[in-house]
């Protein structure tokens, strides 16, 4: 029970930890939130799912698909969102994504109505069953194809030439640009991978959680909260700090199953509404407590 | 009365008079029930962002709660009414009441971060409210809301709907905007608009922008709730879509694309947003992308909304003769300066740390009444931090300052301030856009008293901005800077910056005056002239401690010196003195190489 419990929290937390990755690396090179990309989670869900009416295969299969499109998607966003304004204060950019995350919105509205629907599973749906433990198929294919895309993701980033530029452009901009690098291209390009990442976290959670045009806000402030859990522009922070949420949201309400005598106790405390209540209410403490995050290092402002 | 009429034709002011009286006269022609609602909504959504303007207009902080605090205002009425039947005179308070209460709550882990973080809290507070709304079926009725609310009763009197509903929103709305009027001129605004465009500066200069801040977002809360009883009054249903997000993404278009701080702007963005649907009708559920689509554009096109851009039309096509500029108005007095034995600045073993790197390691220093003290020392050996330590802008890490005996580290930036020490910049800090002479005459905020109930209680022009006006201009007089006063300080050369912000230094009437790099670039004449002018404030019992590189410049100005070299303090003495000390040299040459053989 407890071990199912877990892998179910770890394939949420790898589904949070793509999307978390995307967010920070976008904030890492424009200095700006991208607040459409709870709404990249979204659309990719119809991505897939128009995928799959398409060409019924299991959704590994489509899964570079979806992720190509995501990216094109990424990088034409990035065009309207963030090119106009970026020689604004980031609110700017704050305010044109929230615009964007409402053509988004009504788009998929538009296209699909307001009823959820469900996209296709990463193999198929259904229970493995090891040495008498049953598992689910679909938790333990995203935690594979997560554990895959960071590292992928962390390969990119490390290990080639354009991940040296991509990292170069996040950490210093005009030095960036005075040593050769096309800082344009290679933001354009990281809204093109956030976007990717997102539309990989958005396939593997359309199958569980379904799709609704209106699911963007929750991912947003999951992504946020990751973020600020781990510290702000961190990427192993955003990893870990998903995580930590998913093992949160899965196990609170969990709670009960395992320890009977809560149930007693307190059957209005372990609902999902009550962790959600809680996660945020934490969330707040931690930003005035430890607004660096938990991870993070503090930093001081220069005058 | 004169006042009054130029007032009223100066910018684009014809303009707004003319579109007030047309909007009075819309309502006339109005025929059926379903017109006069819309109309009511409008004014509704008007009052919504007039209340937004404070905090995100006139604050500058994206707060994403003005929907929410609009649920909680409208809920709280739908409750009252409903489950208690209490009137219209007690819950419309009450709804004002809570969403301040829940704002003053809030912002004591939220105000004071930085704008994302701030714009994310927010909203995730806004979304706590909506999971609250649903699940506590027995008072909200969960995710079907309240229904059957009544009209608004005062007193016993019903407002009945239709026009009378009507008329009470817009009355509001002209309250609202009557008091936002005179929340955001005068001496009051001027310090909004500094916090906002340089928070920085404005500490520097004896403001506490966390208290204007905080005081926004009350203000925005109280609006946000009168703006949700009204509704709940009106619509007669109130459900958990009152505290969603759309509420809040509508009154953000409203505000972006009539105009951030304009009260015109609200109203006119109002008339725009809430009638969107109506127009595009034909768009069915397209609308809300074509609301998206405006949003964007809006921000990326006209970032200070339709009045911003109606402004620079105005400016462009038809500039406004120069206004005549206030009568310069010499200073009362300098402050009482204190017990006349010790030192004036006294900075005991102050210590500061950067992670691994030491900034200031044991510093001990003393600056006297009236004396002008040259702060040397080569890049990076914490000269500027030293500054930052004195002003309350780092912490020390240990260690003492105190000013006139009185310990100041431990206070607050603006607190420092307000006790007798002004600043001026290494890298200018002046707000572009505002004239010269209100960069400096804002400075005055502190002396002035100048505060909320005080720009409210103010009549039709606020005296302490006058008088604030007048002295500033004395102060540009005494820098020989007055032609300048109507110029945006962005459009200033260099030099002229640079006195500007020593004459905002000033206008706090000082004990002490902090310099940092004041020569730097500046050619010979302006920094003789510069020097000339420290001189005769030094006289007049001005303490001046100078930062500075350039030695031609800070010799015979200094009376005394003192050298840092990283993080050290190595020499303190007579110019003449240090100039030859060993230690200083050797700070700023390097150790003289070694021959080896």
């Amino acid at each position: 029970m407890l071990l199912q419990i877990l892998v179910n929290a770890l394939a949420l937390g790898a589904s949070y930890a793509l999307l978390a990755l995307g967010f920070v690396l976008i904030l890492n090179a424009t200095s700006a939130v991208n607040f459409t990309h709870g709404d990249m989670v979204m659309a990719a869900g119809y991505v897939a799912i128009a995928l799959f009416s398409i060409v019924p295969v299991p959704g590994a299969l489509l899964l570079p698909l979806v992720m190509v499109a995501m990216a094109v998607l990424g990088f034409v966003f990035s065009w309207f969102a963030y090119f106009p304004l970026k020689n604004r204060p980031p609110v700017s950019v704050f305010i044109s994504t929230i615009a964007l995350g409402i053509v988004f919105q009504n788009s998929a509205n538009a296209i699909y109505g307001a009823e959820p629907r469900k996209g296709p599973p990463l193999l198929s749906e259904g229970l493995f069953e090891v040495a008498g433990i049953t598992i689910g198929k679909q938790a333990l294919g995203i935690v594979v194809v997560a554990i895959v895309l960071i590292l992928a993701q962390h390969l990119l980033l490390n290990r080639t030439g354009i991940g040296r530029k991509l990292r170069a452009t996040a950490q210093d901009r005009q030095m960036a640009e005075a040593i050769g690098i096309r800082v344009n291209r290679m933001i354009a390009l990281t809204f093109a991978l956030g976007a990717a990442l997102a539309g990989a976290a958005g396939l593997m959670l359309s199958n569980t959680f379904f799709v609704t045009p209106t699911d963007g806000t929750n991912y947003i402030i999951k992504a946020y909260i990751a973020v600020t859990i781990g510290g702000w522009g961190s990427l192993t922070g955003a990893v870990c700090g998903a995580l930590i949420i998913a093992l949160f949201e899965v196990l609170f309400p969990s709670l009960p199953l395992l320890i009977p005598p809560l149930e007693a106790i307190a059957p209005w405390l372990f609902t999902q509404t009550a962790s959600t209540i809680l996660l945020y209410l934490g969330l707040l403490a931690i930003m005035f407590f430890r607004p660096q995050g938990l991870f993070g290092e503090r930093v001081q402002r220069r005058v | 009365m004169n006042a009054a009429l130029n007032w009223s034709i100066s910018g684009v002011r014809p303009l707004l008079i003319l579109g007030g009286v047309l909007l009075a006269a819309w309502p006339m022609l109005m025929s059926s029930a379903y017109e006069l609602r819309i109309f009511t909504i409008v004014g509704i959504y008007a009052l919504l962002a007039l209340g937004y303007q404070f905090i995100f207009g006139h604050s500058g902080a994206l707060a994403l709660t003005q929907g929410s605090f609009f649920g909680v205002g409208a809920y709280v009425t739908a409750v009252l009414s409903v489950k208690f039947a209490l009137g219209g005179e007690l819950t419309v308070l009450l709804s004002m009441a809570l969403p301040i209460a829940l704002a003053a709550l809030i912002a004591a882990p939220v105000l004071r971060l930085e704008s994302h973080y701030f714009a994310l809290a927010t909203l995730g507070v806004g979304q706590v409210l909506v999971l609250v709304a649903v699940a506590w079926q027995e008072l909200t009725g969960g995710a079907n809301g309240l229904s059957g609310i009544p009209g608004l009763t005062l007193f016993g009197f019903e407002v009945k709907k239709g026009y009378a509903i009507m008329a009470a929103v817009w009355a509001c709305v002209a309250a609202g905007a009557f008091l936002s009027w005179r929340i955001t001129r005068g001496l009051y605004g001027a310090a909004l608009h500094i916090s906002r465009e340089n928070p920085i500066a404005a500490l520097s200069v004896g403001i506490d922008t966390a208290k204007l801040r905080y005081a926004m977002f009350l203000l925005s809360a109280m609006f946000a709730g009168l703006a949700g009883a009204l509704y709940a009054h009106t619509i007669r249903v109130v459900s958990p879509e009152a505290l969603e997000f759309p509420i809040m993404v509508a009154c953000l278009t409203i505000t972006v694309v009539g105009g951030r701080t304009h009260i015109a702007g609200a109203i006119l963005g109002a008339i725009l947003i809430v009638n969107l649907p109506e127009w595009f009708r034909a768009m069915d559920k397209y609308y809300l992308i074509a609301y998206g689509v405006t949003l964007l554009a809006m921000i990326i096109a006209a970032p200070y909304g339709l009045i911003g851009l109606l402004e620079q039309w105005r400016a462009k096509l038809w500039p406004e003769a120069p206004r005549r500029m206030p009568k310069a108005v010499p200073l009362l007095s300098l402050r009482a300066t204190g017990p006349a034995f010790g030192p004036l600045l006294e900075i005991r073993d102050v210590h500061k740390r950067f992670g691994g790197l030491r900034a200031l390691n044991g510093i001990t220093l003393t600056v006297a009444r009236g004396e002008i003290f040259g702060l040397i020392g080569p890049n990076g050996s914490g000269k500027t931090t030293l500054l930052n330590v004195i002003t309350g802008i780092y912490r020390a890490d240990s260690g003492s300052v105190s000013l006139d005996g009185a310990a100041i580290h431990a206070l607050p930036s603006f607190a420092i301030a307000q006790s007798g020490i002004a600043r001026t910049f290494q890298n200018i800090n002046l707000v572009d856009e505002m004239s010269v002479l209100d960069n400096v005459a804002v400075a005055r905020y502190g002396l002035e008293n100048a505060g909320l109930g005080q720009t409210v209680a103010a009549g039709w022009s606020d005296p302490a901005w006058q008088r604030a006006r007048s002295q500033a201009m004395s102060l540009l007089d005494a820098l020989g800077v007055q032609s300048v006063a109507q110029s945006a300080a962005g459009t200033l050369a260099h030099g002229l910056k640079r006195k500007v912000e020593v004459a905002r230094a000033l206008a706090l009437e000082p004990k002490l005056l902090l310099l940092d790099e004041p020569a730097a670039g500046l050619n010979e004449t302006e920094q003789v002239d510069l020097a000339d002018r420290l001189r005769s404030f030094a006289r007049s019992g001005l303490a001046i401690l100078v930062i500075e590189h350039n030695m031609p410049f800070l010799m015979p100005l200094a009376e005394r010196m003192a050298c840092l070299d990283h993080g050290d303090l190595i020499a303190v003495g007579a110019p003449a003195d240090i100039r030859v000390d060993p230690l200083v040299v050797e700070a700023y040459l390097g150790l003289p190489e070694k021959t080896s053989a």
